[in-house]
């Protein structure tokens, strides 16, 4: 269904359901993280109709933008807030990742889903994303990070190999 | 210790893999264990990259973490970062590289010529040392 992208893009969708004569309809807004605006239009519809009483068919989509990453140069913490099904039942969970946009640690997200519990995109929902300030956060891995003299060497790194060399007289050295 | 050349604020790198090949940047802010903020000179400008991209060097500047493009380029100049990483084995030897790379045919087919001419005097000397041991 999704991810064929390399990144998701963020959508905000506002739509309502069509007026009938002269009565005024209700208008909602949804922030949608898709890799294209056909599967962000598809996916406000269906969380729509999960929602309030409104179909594809008997509504209409007022405005589709896409939103642009405010700041690209600047690394944030993210806390996701995330409803996805498991083989047995529903869960709500929060998670936190570093990325420089919301849409990198959506992607992030997503990938981590599908890892850690082979959740599908089809079944996660983000229920609400926020930047997080470094001492607000609860991961240690994200926490980790926090240190403004961090610093690691790379001891035993392997970079990508050369199938040249499979044999060599010499054993490789791997210090950087 | 051990360990010579650490991932931290400050390090300078050189880029070996994507785009941005060849060219060689700061490290200013670290995203996660695998992605770094690097800035650098000329066309590369502020962006996140992999740490499998890059290589390290043995230069390191002081610099605040996370701070402004300019206090970057201001930090590199004072430092002398430039002449540093030309007299670094890893510039050179991709500056060697892309030398070789852009020959056209004739270069090539000098070098060749060349070769064989030396090794070929190389080889008759060591054959006469040889006879005369």
């Amino acid at each position: 269904m999704k991810f064929k992208c390399a990144e998701l893009k963020e959508f905000e969708i506002v739509g309502r359901p069509l007026p009938k004569g002269d009565e005024k309809m209700p208008v909602y807004k949804m922030t949608i993280f898709a890799p294209d605006e056909i599967v962000a239009k598809s996916r406000f519809w269906y969380f729509l109709r999960q929602l309030k009483k409104v179909r594809k068919v008997n509504g209409e989509i007022l405005r589709m933008t896409e939103m642009s990453n405010s700041s690209p140069t600047k690394i944030k913490n993210f806390g996701i807030w995330v409803r996805y099904d498991s083989r047995s039942g529903s869960h709500n969970m929060y998670r936190e990742y570093r990325d420089v946009s919301r849409t990198g640690a959506i992607t992030q997200c997503y990938r981590d889903m599908a890892a850690r519990h082979r959740a599908r995109p089809h079944s996660i929902q983000i229920m609400k994303i926020e930047t997080v300030k470094a001492a607000d956060t609860k991961r240690p891995v994200i926490k980790q990070m926090h240190d403004s003299k961090i610093k690691f060497p790379l001891p035993h790194r392997i970079l990508k190999f050369n199938k040249k060399s499979i044999f060599v007289a010499d054993r490789p050295s791997t210090m950087q | 210790m051990l360990y010579k050349r650490y991932i931290e604020i400050g390090r300078v790198c050189f880029i070996r893999l994507g785009d941005d090949v060849g060219k060689s940047a700061v490290v200013v802010d670290l995203v996660d264990q695998k992605h770094l903020m690097v800035d650098g000179p000329g066309g590369l400008g502020r962006k996140v990259v992999r740490l499998n991209q890059v290589a390290l060097t043995d230069i390191k500047i002081n610099i605040p973490r996370g701070c402004k493009t300019k206090t970057v380029r201001t930090a590199l100049a004072k430092e002398g970062v430039e002449a540093k990483l030309a007299a670094t084995s890893l510039v050179k030897k991709f500056a060697a590289k892309n030398a070789k790379a852009q020959l056209g045919d004739f270069a090539r087919f000098k070098n060749r010529v060349a070769k064989t001419a030396s090794n070929r005097k190389i080889r008759s000397t060591v054959r006469k040392l040889k006879k005369s041991s």
